[in-house]
């Protein structure tokens, strides 16, 4: 009873829907990198070891140019260079996608750890870097509801750009000739190209968008929802993607609320610590919750292709 | 020719990537013989630059330390680290010492500590947790080395462990003390304390009986001062997620705890920062964590430490060994009497904490000492033991 006391008690705060957004972002963003890039028929495996160079060269960049403007470009920017090498391998040299991932996670785990010791002589975190941080977001009139006020305003700017960007994608795919070419290419390859689209760089356009979106995702890591970068910071965040953008199949709503869906189990995760809900199990519940929203949601999609295959031979024999 | 310069760069990458990703295992192997690979250099630091220093006489005691992780973790490793220079510093002599990182790699720690036992080391220092097993299935295959863990103890039921000194600390002693001042703030007109008796604790991982340890005697100091009060602990569930660690402290402060004591690892830095941002108090772990801050404003939210000094304990350890008299085959718990442990003295904690505070730790102290309160251990503590002590405090 106490138990569904917490829970209940939790879901009346403001402060925990607050909370949500917030762990939800920098998944979010990756799940939209993996999303545009897995639709183009690649699989982005490095997002953990982008999300991770993106957040430390956010931190350098920031502090030694005293721009936090420029600090999130250098992110973005290292977002695009690691997922153009990670194309390069895939594409040009025509190596594994999981394994060259792989490899570019591995390298980012050690990489950042070895430059933070050139660049400041530590290796555990940027707390001697005077890094900045980019700036949170209040909406007027918004900010003045009472409850959704507390919510939704207040928020790090690039919680609201991942908000966007959602749409913005989810427009691409609908509407736009490059939204639509890097879907015939993830689809059929070998049909796209007979129709005249160049795979290849459709499919380096997608990995760079994963890139900067992921790059996005590293520096809100590292630049709003912590202010420094400490080794390992991703911890899983851009596996976490993976599941979800595997949820979303392609659809980038459904990768919000996926999303959305994480930030909501990681806080609730937090708030019950306090309760005699044994910890293993919550803090185990976030990536349950996933594994079976995706059972769930492989399952409707069998039925429905069953149904439709019924319907199909139904009608032959009509 | 465009293709080779890049095919080129790409094998310079992953080597590099092997020699930093791993920096540990990869110099494991090596000795301190001097005119060490560059890579060492880079890797090992100033460290492995000072071992390269010294000259093998065929005389000295040689030492190896392996630190699970890497060194500038501004706690245990750095402590170590410290600990070994003034080794070097004070006994050049008799010992010489090589240092190695080991990485977070969990599966290259049993490979490290194999290449160490095979190297010329004499003693072989390692620790924590992570390291215990290890050592435990190692020091048996060698029996003419001598091995020295610390921060946690070893089975000696297991087998012929004659070699192995193990200690740990009574960090739940000095956890006590973060408890007593703890308590003691929350409830004071201090700037950025509330009104109700909540403080608050973060720790990595809930299975580490390290952890549960601090957690033990911070609850025990806390209702020392205050019976009633109420003590948050959350764990992050890692030592890395400095984000998770940040986001559980805020929840923390948001729900009315003015003061929390962090012991997560290097994902402290997180709860420090969200002690700034909500203007509440922080206390730091393993060592004088606003020495990592100087001059910044987080530091002014750091109101002391709960200090475990590794590195003298180390020294203290291998002075005694070279004496013939460290008690190989035992396991020690070192504690505020041996003066290994305690809550960090600094200027911010002289300008924060109002005197009357400071004279009733520094009476908790002297207590603790003097036998007069005997602090609980989460070690060979069942579940249910630690979950009600936990609850009495919610």
């Amino acid at each position: 009873m106490g138990v569904l006391q917490d829970i209940l008690r939790t879901l009346s705060l403001p402060e925990f829907y607050f909370a949500m957004f917030r762990s939800a972002t920098p998944v979010l963003l990756t799940t939209l990198g993996a999303m545009v890039a897995s639709r183009a028929g690649t699989n982005n495996i490095a997002l953990e070891g982008t999300m991770l160079i993106s957040a430390f060269v956010g931190v350098v960049v920031s502090a030694f140019t005293q721009s936090a403007l420029i600090g999130f470009l250098g992110a973005v920017f290292a977002g695009f260079v690691v997922s153009n090498i990670l194309a390069y391998f895939v594409l040009k040299l025509n190596s594994n996608s999981v394994i060259s991932g792989i490899a570019l996670n591995t390298f980012a785990s050690g990489g950042t750890i070895f430059v933070l010791y050139l660049v400041t002589g530590e290796k555990g975190a940027s707390t001697s870097l005077p890094s900045l941080t980019l700036p949170s977001v209040t909406i007027p009139f918004v900010k003045d509801i009472p409850v959704i006020g507390a919510v939704l305003s207040g928020h790090h700017i690039l919680t609201y750009a991942g908000l966007i960007l959602v749409a913005v994608i989810w427009y691409m795919f609908k509407y736009t000739r490059l939204g639509m070419h890097i879907r015939a290419v993830g689809e059929s390859p070998d049909a796209a190209e007979s129709v005249g689209i160049p795979v290849k760089r459709v499919k380096y356009i997608a990995l760079s968008i994963s890139g900067v979106l992921t790059g996005m995702a590293g520096a809100f890591l590292s630049m709003g929802y912590v202010g420094l970068f400490s080794s390992g910071m991703t911890a899983g965040r851009g596996y976490i993607a993976l599941a979800t953008q595997a949820i979303a199949a392609g659809n980038a709503v459904v990768g919000m609320l996926a999303s959305l869906l994480f930030g909501f189990c990681q806080s609730m995760a937090n708030y019950l610590q306090s309760s005699p809900i044994p910890l293993q199990f919550i803090q185990l519940m976030p990536y349950l919750i996933i594994v079976i929203a995706y059972t769930i949601y492989c399952f409707m999609v069998e039925q429905r292709r069953k149904k439709k295959q019924l319907q199909a031979a139904g009608k032959k024999k009509g | 020719m465009k293709k080779k310069v890049l095919t080129g760069a790409v094998v310079m990458a992953m080597a590099a990537s092997m020699l930093f990703g791993c920096s540990g295992s990869s110099s494991s192997g090596t000795t301190t013989a001097a005119g060490e690979t560059a890579g060492e250099e880079a890797a090992g630091g100033d460290a492995a630059e000072e071992t390269q220093g010294e000259e093998s006489t065929g005389e000295k005691v040689k030492i190896a330390l392996l630190v699970t992780g890497s060194f500038g973790d501004k706690a245990f490793n750095d402590s170590a680290q410290a600990g070994m220079e003034r080794l070097m510093n004070e006994m050049g002599d008799q010992v010489e010492v090589q240092m190695i990182e080991m990485g977070n790699d969990k599966t290259k720690f049993e490979g490290s500590m194999l290449d160490a036992s095979e190297s010329d080391a004499d003693i072989i220092i390692t620790g924590l947790w992570d390291m215990k097993e290890i050592t435990e299935q190692v020091a048996q295959e060698f029996p003419e080395k001598r091995y020295i863990i610390f921060d946690t103890d070893v089975d000696y039921s297991l087998g012929d462990l004659s070699n192995v000194y193990s200690m740990s600390y009574k960090q739940n002693e000095c956890a006590f003390l973060a408890g007593v001042l703890a308590a003691s703030l929350t409830t004071s007109d201090v700037e950025y304390a509330n009104d109700d008796a909540v403080i608050g604790f973060v720790g990595a991982r809930d299975t580490a009986v390290v952890i549960n340890d601090s957690a033990v005697g911070y609850i025990q100091g806390a209702q020392f001062v205050n019976p009633d009060i109420k003590v948050m602990v959350s764990y992050v569930g890692s030592y890395v997620d400095s984000a998770t660690a940040k986001e559980l402290a805020l929840t923390q402060y948001s729900s009315g705890a003015d003061c929390v004591f962090v012991a997560a690892g290097p994902a402290s830095v997180g709860v420090i920062e969200a002690a700034a941002e909500s203007q509440r108090y922080v206390i730091g772990v393993d060592s004088d964590q606003a020495l990592a801050y100087e001059g910044q404003e987080e530091a002014n939210y750091i109101v002391s430490s709960a200090i475990k000094n590794v590195g003298d304990s180390l020294v203290d350890a291998v002075k005694k060994d070279l004496a013939g008299e460290l008690p190989y085959g035992e396991y020690q718990v070192l504690g505020l009497e041996d003066g290994v442990v305690g809550l960090a003295d600094n200027e911010i904690y002289q300008s924060i904490v109002p005197e009357e505070i400071q004279q009733a730790v520094n009476d908790a102290k002297d207590k603790i000492i003097s036998g007069e309160i005997e602090v609980n251990t989460a070690y060979g503590m069942d579940e249910a033991t630690l979950n009600e002590i936990i609850d009495s405090a919610q």
